[in-house]
């Protein structure tokens, strides 16, 4: 489903206008957020900051400039929110959680520093995988967000995908979790936050790429997802999460890492999705926002240029679509 | 961080300088009482005045999820009070009530904050094991009030929807745990499912509704104690329910993926759980899915350019196909007919039409 194909590809500047990746701006702008200490924004989404350093870090990757952070700075703001426990906090000073953990060992992988922690932190990477293996619930095979007890596929999800890339899958019951997963199936072949929820591509993200870690996908109808997942294009060419909703940048990860994942990226029209994806840049000063004309932010920004990566944008590494981490990062973690 | 449908237009104008230095100093009020709580929790003050302190700092930022950890240690310790060391300082009660109230006017602006949601059952649980049974079960009766607000006000909050399962859960638990009454007030599953009817009459393509729908039937059924004619009677009139809202509005997806949820139930792979009547002959079936294709292709006279039609036509023909290859009320051709309109209609998932295509052969 290349976009451009014989000569001339790679070339983005030959691209008519519509069709326009603002590489550039974008590496500046998530260059610049760690530099806004002067806006009230910056101090209320702190809680957000070690996911945004692995969203700003993942899409610099996929735009073919890992190297536009600082690894050291980078590193040694992650190693600052790992608490004695083996989880991370969003922050310094800020609690462990799953979420954080998750990202936390992201970083580290897409950073290749897997050793360095082990230098610094004796023991670091079995310390991170007996945090989360301690979240895991034996009963249903779940596993909650923190000690605090919230329970949800996202956090399920995000202790797979950390403990795999960390080599530490066998801390866990997987055969429970997948059975876990199965409880929250749906009649339309999707998943929702927990059984007897309404299925949500968000979710059905998660369940699909823990069943991809745990080696299920054959418990996934693939025909009968993919529809739903198909029809969640809308004619604007954007995505949306359910059914009667509105389309949104984030989806087009989402809903498309599934599609990936299923082999079934090729129902829904790529062009059109690219197209709608690029409107949402902002052109002047970089970033993606979840429609066109809105505020952009870097959530939507990695989410909107792994979507890209998806659909093969030209100049663009190639992403890992259970991951949402460079495919090259993956490809050494998991030796596959 | 994540901000969804903000205008670029309204957030991009540069600020005057006298702008900027109000932001600084909001930027530094705001870092004070931050460090203020967490120095107070570090040294372990649990106390009403920190507990107030932390009200303030989440009523600025409800997604600043350690401080909803740091609220419930200060909660753990004044619940746990003995009533003689709390002297006039507030009750478990009202401890319990005033997190309520907090998380209540938080939800109104901040709906979709798992954190809230996460506290609030936190708090309910908590109330669980601190006060009176009856208490108790005032409080989880009020939280379905509260779900009515939320879902009133956004009538797809998944969230909302997941906490009203939960609060009912929850009642069941507390109601089977009390003594048998004789004057048993009415199961909470038949409540619920004439809710998901009423929110469905208020809004047909309320999809949540009738996923919700679509998870009481067969609990509804079994405490019922429906036999066979009563299953069958409920299915009749689901039956009914959905093709009079196709009929009303065709192009609206919820309404097909009902359609598709009633028709799953008929396959006779179909997990007996999620079965609506069990023992389905394949007459049954077959008459089923003849009424229904019947139905379908008489919507398709005034509505020839609704895709979803097509798509259905398809689905049920190939549930059919399972039960009856030899079936004459359809041919391939008819088939290939509803697949070119489809392609024709729906050119965005043209590549799902042609691996359709190809798997009904030549």
């Amino acid at each position: 489903m290349a976009l451009v194909s014989g000569p001339g590809r790679g070339g983005m500047s030959d691209m008519p206008v519509e069709m326009r990746l603002f590489v550039d701006k974008h590496v500046r702008y998530i260059q610049s957020l760690d530099t806004r200490k002067d806006e009230l924004e910056y101090w209320l989404t702190e809680h957000l900051r070690l996911n945004g350093l692995y969203w700003g870090l993942t899409a610099l990757h996929l735009l073919g400039h890992p190297d536009a952070l600082p690894r050291d700075e980078v590193l040694e703001f992650v190693l600052s929110c790992l608490h004695d426990n083996g989880g991370f906090g969003a922050a310094p000073g800020h609690d462990a959680h799953m979420l954080y953990t998750v990202s936390g060992v992201q970083i580290l992988a897409t950073l290749d520093a897997f050793d360095e922690l082990d230098r610094r932190v004796p023991g670091g990477r079995q310390k991170i995988g007996q945090f989360i293996a301690g979240l895991q619930d034996p009963e249903t095979g779940t596993f909650a967000g923190d000690e605090w007890g919230e329970r949800d596929t996202r956090f399920l999800y995000g202790a797979l995908n950390a403990l795999s890339l960390m080599k530490l899958l066998h801390l866990v019951n997987v055969d429970k979790a997948v059975e876990h997963i199965q409880s929250c199936a749906n009649f339309d072949g999707g998943y929702g936050t927990s059984p007897g929820a309404e299925s949500h591509s968000g979710q059905i993200f998660t369940c699909v790429s823990a069943l991809t870690i745990a080696g299920r996908l054959d418990l996934v109808d693939h025909d009968k997802l993919g529809a739903w997942l198909s029809e969640r294009q809308l004619k604007n060419g954007g995505l949306n999460g359910r059914p009667e909703k509105k389309e949104d940048v984030c989806y087009s990860w989402w809903v498309m890492s599934s599609l990936a994942n299923l082999k079934r990226l090729h129902w829904i029209d790529g062009r059109k999705l690219t197209e709608f994806i690029l409107q949402c840049q902002d052109p002047e000063l970089g970033g993606l926002a979840d429609r066109p004309g809105d505020m952009v932010d870097v959530f939507h920004t990695v989410f909107g240029i792994a979507g890209l990566s998806l659909l093969k944008y030209p100049g663009l590494a190639e992403v890992d679509p259970t991951y949402c981490m460079p495919r090259e990062v993956t490809r050494r973690c998991l030796g596959k | 961080m994540a901000s969804h449908g903000v205008s670029r237009a309204a957030a991009t104008t540069v600020r005057s300088e006298e702008a900027r230095q109000k932001e600084l100093q909001q930027i530094d009020t705001y870092k004070d009482l931050v460090n203020q709580v967490n120095a107070k929790i570090v040294e372990r003050q649990y106390t009403i005045e920190v507990l107030s302190l932390i009200t303030k700092l989440l009523n600025e930022n409800p997604e600043y999820y350690t401080i909803w950890n740091h609220r419930r240690r200060v909660l753990i310790t004044l619940l746990a009070l003995d009533p003689v060391d709390r002297g006039d300082r507030a009750s478990p009660e009202e401890l319990i009530e005033n997190d309520l109230q907090l998380t209540f006017s938080l939800l109104r602006k901040f709906p979709k904050c798992y954190w809230i949601w996460n506290h609030r059952d936190w708090i309910l649980q908590k109330g669980e094991s601190t006060l009176e049974a009856d208490t108790t079960r005032r409080l989880w009766s009020g939280e379905l009030q509260l779900v009515n607000k939320m879902l009133h006000a956004d009538s797809r909050n998944f969230h909302a929807w997941s906490y009203r399962r939960f609060v009912v859960a929850q009642l069941d638990r507390i109601q089977s745990g009390s003594i048998a009454d004789a004057e048993a007030p009415k199961s909470m599953i038949e409540l619920e499912f004439e809710y998901t009817t009423k929110m469905i009459k208020i809004n047909l393509s309320n999809f949540s509704a009738w996923h919700n729908r679509s998870r009481l039937i067969p609990r509804l059924l079994d405490e019922r104690k429906a036999d066979h004619n009563a299953r069958r009677q409920l299915f009749d009139n689901e039956l009914e329910l959905i093709c009079t809202a196709i009929n009303t509005d065709p192009f609206d997806q919820s309404i097909w993926y009902y359609h598709q949820y009633l028709m799953s139930t008929l396959a006779p792979d179909c997990p007996e759980q999620s079965k609506i009547v069990p023992n389905l002959t394949t007459e049954d079936r077959t008459k089923y899915y003849a009424h229904e294709m019947e139905y379908i292709q008489e919507i398709l006279e005034d509505e020839a350019d609704c895709k979803w039609i097509y798509e259905s036509l398809l689905h049920v023909a190939q549930c059919f196909l399972v039960i009856d290859a030899g079936t004459d009320l359809f041919t391939t051709s008819d088939m290939r007919n509803w697949l070119e309109n489809l392609q024709r209609l729906d050119p965005l998932r043209k590549g799902r039409w042609e691996e359709v295509g190809a798997s009904l052969g030549k």
